[in-house]
């Protein structure tokens, strides 16, 4: 036998000037990197929290929320939605002082309520690593804001409606005493509000 | 059922009040026709306080809760009184509980009023009906004038706050929550029918006069 040196057949020599120019284009031109780094920050800031009721008392669920700052009332500075309890959170601008508007609104009910920011310093920000307990501490400073009336208080509410009634039953007393056919219309006794 | 403020441009504001001052001088006009203005006014100044409490009670209809107006009530009993009687109640409610709200109140009185109006007219239509059944007949308009009354106040209600809704809201969201209202006020109707039907037959039991023909 006679040892033949290992001569590559055309079929191989190909084959192989295809792989390794295929090595070398990978090599030279590297597919885009996939990261998986996430960076997460947070910031301990002031927050307001807005809680929107109706005047009996119930929560405006999902009400929507538009927050405008005080250097630009035209322009919603934020929008969201209330939760199922009618409470909405947000972090103003510390820098911007001055009346902050928050409108609620839902269903053509709603209302405006102003808060006073008064300017402070920015709380520093901090980098975070990426775990869970990263929870943001929020100092709220809570303002209940009740649509279509300023008091949930039952008490001056009532005083009121009874004195309403009042007026408008003395007006049917007062009108009757003129009348020739006698009473006019079925008497209420009511109480009258001292 | 209240407009508050803030939720109207201010040129229908401003057109409301000017209806509203139409509506009232018109209905004045008419009033000062009877033989004795005056007569009405016990009746009147009564069904107004009724009115002006029947915005606290309020009647849970899942997911929302709906308040009575009873402004199809008070057309149908009151006449041309119904409209300054809505009117008055109507500005307590707005300065003593913010109830609607002082710019919208002419708005407010027009979806109110004028519905009350027209019941009264359906209220009146019983007469072309002279049958022997003159209780059944009287309750079943009374029923549809006090239903009809408030379905227009609501139907009105609705065109004007949907074709108003402002640019930066959700405007999806709005309209299914104004859907959901406008859907909770057709128990309302009935309720209000019901009432307004059980009202006229107390007073045409207790002094048919009261009534009016």
């Amino acid at each position: 036998m006679i040892n033949r040196p290992n001569t590559p057949t055309a079929a191989e020599a190909v084959l192989w000037a295809f792989a390794s120019g295929l090595f070398a284009w990978t090599l030279g031109n590297p597919l885009p990197a996939i990261a998986h780094g996430v960076q997460l920050t947070h910031q301990t800031l002031e927050a307001v929290e807005v809680q929107a009721l109706f005047d009996n008392g119930d929560p405006i669920s999902n009400a929507q929320i538009t927050v405008y700052a005080p250097t630009d009332p035209e322009t919603p500075w934020q929008e969201g939605t209330a939760d199922k309890n009618g409470r909405f959170l947000f972090a103003p601008d510390p820098s911007l002082a001055g009346n902050w508007a928050v409108r609620v609104r839902q269903a053509g009910h709603g209302a405006i309520l102003n808060v006073a920011i008064a300017p402070g310093p920015s709380p520093e920000a901090a980098v975070a690593p990426p775990d869970a307990t990263g929870v943001p501490e929020v100092a709220p400073s809570s303002q209940t804001l009740s649509v279509r009336s300023p008091s949930v208080n039952p008490l001056p509410t009532g005083l009121a409606i009874a004195s309403g009634v009042w007026g408008f039953v003395g007006t049917a007393l007062f009108f009757s005493r003129f009348n020739g056919n006698g009473r006019g219309g079925p008497r209420k006794k009511e109480d009258s509000v001292a | 059922m209240h407009i508050p403020d803030g939720i109207l441009p201010a040129s229908l504001c401003i057109a409301g009040y000017g209806a509203t001052g139409a509506a009232t001088w018109y209905s004045l006009r008419q009033i000062n026709r009877d033989r004795n203005p005056q007569a009405q006014i016990p009746k009147a100044s009564l069904l107004t306080a009724a009115f002006f409490v029947a915005s606290w009670i309020h009647i849970p209809v899942p997911p929302v809760s709906v308040h009575l107006v009873l402004n199809g009530l008070l057309g149908t009993v009151l006449g041309y009184y119904a409209f300054p009687a809505i009117l008055i109640g109507l500005f307590f409610q707005a300065i003593m509980f913010g109830h609607g709200g002082l710019t919208t109140l002419g708005v407010n009185a027009i979806l109110m009023g004028i519905p009350a109006l027209i019941a009264y007219q359906i209220f009146q239509m019983r007469h072309w009906f002279k049958t022997q059944w003159g209780n059944i007949t009287l309750s079943l308009f009374a029923f549809l004038a006090g239903g009809i009354g408030l379905g227009l106040a609501a139907a009105i209600f609705f065109v004007l706050i949907i074709t108003t809704i402002p640019g930066e809201l959700d405007v999806t969201t709005e309209k299914n929550a104004i859907y959901g209202l406008m859907l909770a006020h057709i128990p309302l109707m009935l309720i209000e029918g019901l009432f307004t039907a059980m009202l006229v037959i107390f007073l045409n039991r207790v002094k048919p006069e009261l009534i009016g023909d």
